[in-house]
């Protein structure tokens, strides 16, 4: 060992030896760089001698001044979000003035590959999706981060899953990649890997909506991702599969979403202030039945049949009275419309937001804040959030950089009370049961009626119950970049990262003992407290070596380093019950029950990579990243996940003359990445079973897999990149094909273990997909100029091989419509019942009737600039094909409240009719009833949309008006008017076809049983900058 | 000057190549890379209990026996229960229990029901967990010699009776008795099984024998009056005399006997029972309702029962006159189950009334008819009724024991069993035109048989 130590170094001394540095004279030029179009000074501009290690930045005026070795050169101009520039330079230049061009199309952005570089677009080898700043929150006001990426990601099916205030949203990256892992990408924020777990609030106690046909919580949780402030982010890039970011290893296959907050300016502090105020409404009305008075005692006061004994008729008098008594009240006094009461509120909406930065040519700083008010479209929802970032960049001196980010958020969201359960107190459940004919509104004294229908009366469960999610978050991150060795050919830099991101998350859930269904239950009155702990630390050294030899003929980048992160949570959730008078507390009460839950994740990687980049025609990229992780059954073993790929620039080659075609690169990457097993798969917990006072234990149903391993993901992708035309359109070409081995799955074991599962290996699924984009700037003059993006993807997943028979997944059954993974079969396929014809007989059977994946997806986003101050943009998207699954519409016909009950519009197959019995008179209501049992077809609906996500028009005070006003005070006003989820074109029929019941449950996507509705929003802004 | 450059040149690299070395060392050093395998936070592991249990964990495993006895007995008491034709389960919500178990028109038993699934796994869950007390207690240090034994015993007595309730589900079909290891043994018939059993208890028995004064572990209050090594070997024989008269072995009924709890002068409810709390993890008696209760969830005693009762036989107290009819799919009862009074009744594990009753059929049949007719009469006398006045012939005795075990044993599971061994399945009342009585379940579909 002590001698590999002493000739280790010498060898890297003969290595860095060989580079032959020769002098020569130098000459100096300068000059001034400013935007081609407004003649503003740029600050910072980049200006490199080629192919050297030789540069400086434009001062606060926009001027440069460099020292060039020889007697020529050429000097590179760049600048973030413009075009760069190249120019020959040589003794007798002296002033060099230079013009850089806006980068419209983005055809200079720079990309992330590896962990601590990031390259060209045109040098990229593989489609990676990047999101700038304008385009995230650009055209309008979004509240989540997740929320804003919809329809501005190639590749991407991003799909809320509920419009509750306070985020909840899940993000599938080409398909469906898991089954029981893990379903949802890695954030890595300003380096951090932070936290999104998705974490129930525990109201199960209160729903039980796990103890019907599906076990999970169906709690409708918020996803951690939702707390950071979109304002504050720069850039994020979306490396969408395992090609991509094989390097990010063991978590990555998922996809791994990189985000890089603002930073400080050089220069005098530069203040904005934006404030919003708005409104929102609900997307989609689905319509009340009217009531006639005949139709309302079929529904609530069935005649009984032809034996009823006395005590049946009987009854049945009295029901038929009071049914009659509760119409001719509404009668008198008015029908209420439900739906109005619950889900009419306009809420308000408020941003206030504001940032400023500033800074020096060493130290510069960023500081924002944002205060954000939403009310929800339910009366006592909503969602508050305040943040406050410092992200500080100093030089501490020559070669060494620090940078420091710092970001605290407090939010409180109420959520409500939404989606499935099995009491009858959802304000989607217990509204289906009610009718518009009875008067569930509270007196002047404030006392609600009962519901006769029901075992809750919606208005008095809003009204008195609370749902409220509380967070406290802290991410901080630290990043150190040593410039070790910088001559003209080589740079060694070492890099070290690191992060911590702390969240206490609570939800806190009141039931008081007045609300109706509480005063039927045996121990009225609950309480719910769930206290959710989280710490994510991560550590990060890199060693990165760039060479780029005086010849010119080649880069090399080298990167290598370890990577270190720890996550703990604890979750303690306790349900009182029985709760004494009004209290809340936990303590006050007759019967208290705690849980706690502990996970952690200690994960230890190594990584190393080349890139070897040829005149910028070649480029080649070769790396590896070794992870162990303590998911996994042998904590000591390293999993490897290599990648490689190459990108070839025709339009760089010699031979290359195609006039209008600036470039054209051909790529192909490949890579594997991984997904931890689950936490506890590798456990068997032997749960507590107490008996006559005494503590036991027992084995659960869980058998532990001592050697469970990571699930394992081989991407290959190609494809072409292209711009034509002087840079006025861009095409982007990508296939990809994903195979996914070494699926967790559950496996049934012989009962006579006792046991009755365990997690295990096998398996194998692909996905493979299409993804066009077209960039273009079709109309770019003074007064006009149009920029449109259009991004066209497909995905289609098929599960190869299952070693374990066909499984249900996600759902309540194959009556109601439910997931299967199969063998040979799409992994979003929907199965149900349905009558078929085989031979003489027609019998019902399960077969396929639908898949949730889409046929293929489009999203249009175009900026028009008129008149040089006018700014319009919208996003749009169309998505063609999806099911889902509509139990909504399935609960209102149960209840008999359905708006289009009594039309007979509704229609089915002969053959399902003919089963089912539906008679040429029936009304819609019967018909869909009657089909209950017979066929599930009818739940299985085309989520197909169009949408207009995002639209905004701004105008900007023009520069004359603003030195006429505020002189020199300030430097710009924009404001104008914008809107979210404007309008929604599907043929889905219920509040919106992007939904989920099961949250972010993988597979299970697209299922929807009375959420709380989607919402279209309208925006007022003002933005001011100093 | 080049010189001078190129040397300082040289000097930087050299002096950098030092650091980078001293890094990488650093790193690899200071062993950053290294994980430690942690156990599970939330539980108990398997792999700590089996090889280093402390005393108080191994009384964690043998309190969790005791409590898991009890999971999912209300399905074993549907499904014996209901083919036996000595109670009704309705439940609206669950059609399978009118229809299936009662092989309603072309219904038959299936194979991955939750019937057979549930009480099966139940039963089997409690196995693995002796089978893990066993282990542990063998490898633990903080146990005597003694004490030991006294786990030894303990489990392999409950896991005997464990066996014995899945081998009354399946009977001829059979069960596997070798689950120690994941190696699963296979399934072996009814008559190898019931071998097993009996020297799995015959083990058990030897080893309580050694076990000193005292368990390691507490037992609860329904083991009150058998919770140490010498009271709790008296409910192992008592067991172990069940198992001989279901093997048709009655002379061995006989000696074993003597060996346990029985004691005709003594409380018939003398026994060891699972009893049941609110206290929280704890659990209700899950074959408890109101007796009374709407007809859709409700358990209703088989009408032959009241109309095959003796006049002024107490145990009409086992049932409840319901103040409406229960009716469900076709089958209809006026008197509600109610040997479980309260949420919070115990469950017979075995009592000294079924002792003094497989004492009868032993002496029955082993030719002891008086003795026989003695021990049926303490049975009668105890429920306000005459002494037996019937013929004193094998077969006329054997109807009078399988009467009186049908009234002291009812709503204990033993109705279906007794008729089966008997061969009178076929004595039992149909309800509807096309019902069936079956003699056994299939054995569970996963267990890939």
């Amino acid at each position: 060992m002590k001698l590999k130590l002493f000739y280790f170094p010498i060898i890297v001394c003969l290595i860095l030896l060989t580079t032959t540095d020769i002098l020569h004279a130098q000459f100096k030029v300068n000059g001034t760089v400013t935007d081609s179009k407004s003649g503003e000074p740029l600050v910072g501009v980049s200006i490199v001698v080629k192919n050297t290690t030789i540069g400086v930045t434009t001062d606060t005026k926009g001027n440069y001044d460099i020292t060039v070795p020889g007697s020529q050169a050429t000097l590179t101009f760049s600048y973030v979000g413009y075009i760069s520039k190249e120019f020959q330079v040589s003794t007798q230049t002296g002033t060099l003035n230079v013009q850089l061009k806006e980068d419209v199309l983005g055809l200079q952005e720079v990309v992330v590959t590896g962990l601590a570089t990031s390259i060209k677009r045109q040098n990229a080898a593989n489609s990676v999706a990047t999101v700038s700043a304008k385009e995230l929150g650009g055209t309008t006001v979004n509240e989540t981060i997740d929320g804003a990426l919809y329809g501005k990601i190639s590749g991407a099916q991003i799909s809320a899953n509920s419009g509750a205030p306070g985020g909840g949203f899940t993000v599938n990256l080409r398909g469906v990649t898991t089954i029981n892992g893990a379903s949802q990408p890695l954030y890595v924020v300003d380096g951090v890997i932070v936290d999104n777990s998705s974490n129930s609030a525990g109201l199960n106690a209160v729903t039980a909506a796990a103890a019907g046909g599906s076990s999970s919580n169906q709690d409708n949780p918020t996803n951690r991702i939702a707390d950071l402030n979109p304002e504050d982010i720069q850039s994020i890039d979306v490396l969408k599969g395992a090609s991509a970011a094989a390097i990010y290893g063991a978590r990555a296959s998922n996809g791994v979403v990189i985000i890089k907050t603002k930073r400080g300016r050089i220069g005098a502090p530069k203040i904005s202030f934006s404030q919003s105020i708005g409104f929102n409404s609900i997307s989609k009305r689905l319509g009340v039945r009217q009531f006639t008075l005949e139709t309302a005692l079929a529904n609530y006061a069935p005649p009984p049949g032809a034996g009823a004994t006395p005590d049946e008729i009987a009854a049945y008098q009295a029901r038929k009275s009071f049914v009659e008594s509760l119409y001719n009240n509404a009668e008198q006094n008015g029908f209420i419309n439900y739906e109005n009461e619950m889900y009419g509120q306009k809420g308000l909406l408020s941003n206030s937001g504001l940032s400023v930065s500033w800074g020096t040519a060493k130290t510069q700083f960023f500081v924002s804040g944002l205060l954000k008010n939403e009310d929800g479209i339910i009366k006592h929802t909503g969602y508050e959030k305040q943040s406050l970032r410092a992200n500080i960049d100093h030089q501490v001196s020559k070669s060494i950089h620090l940078s420091v980010t710092s970001n605290y958020i407090h939010s409180t969201s109420d959520r409500g009370l939404t989606n499935n359960d099995n009491t009858g107190v959802t304000f989607g459940v217990s509204l289906a049961a009610t009718p518009n004919f009875v008067d569930l509104r509270p007196n002047q004294n404030g006392i609600y009626p009962d519901h006769p229908f029901n075992t809750a009366n919606p208005l008095q469960t809003r009204d008195l119950m609370t749902n409220q999610e509380t967070i406290d978050r802290f991410i901080a991150s630290g990043k150190v970049d040593i410039n070790l060795l910088q001559t003209n050919s080589h740079i060694v830099k070492v890099i070290a990262e690191g992060g911590v991101d702390n969240y206490t998350q609570q939800n806190k859930s009141v039931f008081p003992r007045r609300l109706q269904f509480e005063r039927i239950s045996a121990q009225p009155g609950t309480s719910i407290f769930n206290d959710v702990t989280n710490m994510n630390t991560n550590l990060r050294g890199v060693v990165l070596h760039t060479y780029n030899p005086p010849s010119g003929q080649f880069t090399l980048v080298s990167q290598a380093g370890l990577s270190i992160n720890n996550a703990d949570q604890n979750t303690i959730v306790s349900v009182a019950n029985n709760l004494i008078g009004v209290q809340t507390n936990l303590d006050q009460s007759a019967s208290i029950n705690t849980q706690q839950n502990r996970t952690f994740q200690n994960d230890r990687g190594i990584f190393l990579q080349e890139e070897f980049n040829v005149k910028d025609t070649y480029i080649l990229t070769a790396g590896v990243r070794g992870d162990k992780s303590s998911r996994n059954g042998n904590v000591d073993k390293f999993y490897f996940y290599p990648k490689a790929s190459l990108a070839v620039n025709l339009s760089n080659m010699k031979f290359w003359n195609v006039k209008d075609i600036n470039q054209l690169k051909l790529r192909i990457a490949f890579g594997q990445s991984g997904n931890f097993a689950n936490f506890g798969a590798k456990y068997t917990t032997l749960g507590p079973s107490n008996i006559g006072g005494n503590g036991g234990i027992l084995i659960g149903t869980t058998r532990g897999t001592e050697g469970i391993r990571p699930e394992q993901q081989t991407e290959i992708e190609t494809g072409f990149d292209a711009s034509f035309f002087d840079d006025r359109a861009t095409l982007e070409f990508t296939l990809y094909q994903k195979r996914i081995t070494d699926m967790l799955l559950n496996r049934e074991l012989e009962p006579s273990t006792g046991y009755q599962f365990e997690t295990f290996n096998g398996g194998e699924m692909t996905n493979r997909g299409i993804e066009v984009g077209l960039n273009l700037n079709p109309i770019s003059s003074a007064n006009f100029n149009w920029v449109s993006n259009i991004n066209f993807w497909k995905n289609t997943s098929k599960v190869n091989k299952l070693p374990v028979p066909a499984f249900r997944a996600g759902g309540f059954g194959a009556t109601l419509a439910i997931f299967q993974i199969e063998q040979g079969q799409s992994a979003s396929q929907i199965v149900g019942i349905d009558p078929v014809v085989q031979g003489p007989d027609t019998t019902i059977v399960t077969r396929k009737l639908g898949d949730h994946e889409p046929d293929f997806q489009m999203s249009f986003y175009n900026t028009f600039n008129i008149f040089k101050n006018w700014e319009v943009s919208f996003i749009a998207q169309w998505k063609k094909g999806g099911d889902n699954i509509n139990l909504s519409q399935l609960l209102f016909d149960l209840n008999g409240t359905t708006g289009d009950y009594d039309d007979t519009d509704f229609n089915t197959t002969e053959l399902r009719a003919a089963v089912a019995g539906i008679q040429p008179g029936d009304v819609n209501g019967v018909k869909r009833t009657k089909l209950l049992g017979v066929s599930a077809a009818q739940y299985v609906q085309d989520a197909s949309y169009f949408k207009l996500r995002e639209v905004g028009v701004y105008y900007n005070l023009p520069r004359t008006t603003l030195n006429k006003w505020f002189g020199d005070n300030v430097s710009a006003i924009r404001f104008g008017v914008s809107g979210n989820n404007l309008i929604t074109i599907s043929p889905y029929q219920s509040y919106d076809p992007e939904v989920s019941n099961f949250g972010t449950q993988p597979v299970a996507g697209g299922v929807e049983v009375l959420p709380y509705p989607a919402q279209r929003k309208f925006f007022f802004n003002v933005k001011i900058d100093f | 000057m080049k010189s001078r450059i190129v040397s300082d040149l040289l000097q930087q690299k050299i002096l950098l190549s030092f650091f980078i070395t001293l890094v990488i060392v650093g790193f690899s050093a200071c062993d950053i890379l290294n994980l430690k395998d942690k156990v599970d936070p939330n539980g108990p592991s398997l792999q700590a209990l089996s090889q280093n249990a402390t005393k108080d964990e191994i009384a964690n495993v043998a309190t969790g026996i005791e409590s898991g006895v009890r999971v999912d007995i209300n399905l074993y008491m549907v499904d014996v229960g209901m083919i036996g034709r000595e109670v009704y389960r309705f439940l609206a919500s669950e059609p399978r229990f009118t229809g299936d178990l009662l092989g309603k028109e072309n219904s038959v038993l299936d194979n991955n029901t939750f019937y057979i699934t549930r009480p099966w796994r139940a039963r089997y869950a409690v196995v693995r967990n002796t089978n893990i007390l066993v282990e542990s207690a063998q490898n633990s240090t903080e146990l005597t010699d003694n004490e030991k034994n006294g786990a030894y015993g303990f489990a392999k007595t409950i896991q005997a009776y464990q066996l014995l309730l899945n081998l009354t589900l399946t009977y001829d079909n059979g069960i596997r008795t070798d689950v120690a290891t994941d190696n699963l043994g296979p399934f072996v018939n009814r008559q190898t099984a019931l071998g097993n059993i009996a020297t799995l208890l015959d083990d058990g028995y030897s080893d309580l024998n050694n076990a000193g004064g005292a368990f390691a572990f507490p037992l609860s209050d329904g083991f009150a009056g058998f919770d140490t090594p010498a009271t709790f070997k008296t409910f192992n024989r008592a067991i172990a005399a069940r198992v001989a008269v279901y093997d048709a072995k009655y002379q061995d009924a006989l000696t074993i006997l003597n060996d346990s709890f029985i004691d005709p002068a003594g409380d018939l409810n003398t026994g060891v029972y699972s009893i049941f709390s609110t206290a929280s993890g704890d659990q209700i008696n899950p074959i408890y309702r109101n007796p009374d209760a709407q007809s859709g969830d409700s358990w209703v005693a088989h009408p032959s029962y009241i109309t095959d009762l003796e006049a002024g036989d107490d145990r009409i107290n086992k049932v409840f006159q319901r103040s409406q009819t229960a009716t469900l799919d076709g089958l209809g009862g006026d008197y509600g189950f109610y040997v479980y009074k309260t949420q919070t009744d115990p469950y017979p594990l075995i009592r000294n009334e079924e002792l003094i009753l497989i004492r009868a059929e032993s002496r029955i049949q082993t030719g002891d008819l008086p003795g026989a007719v003695s021990d049926l009469n303490i049975i009668r006398n105890a429920h306000n009724l005459p002494d037996y006045s019937g013929a004193q012939t094998e077969s006329a005795l054997i109807d009078e024991m399988l009467k009186q075990r049908r009234y002291s044993l009812f709503g204990e599971g033993h109705r279906w069993i007794d008729m089966r061994r008997y061969n009178r399945l076929n004595q039992l009342p149909i309800d509807r035109t096309g019902d069936n009585v079956w003699q056994q379940f299939p054995i569970p579909a996963p267990e890939n048989a």
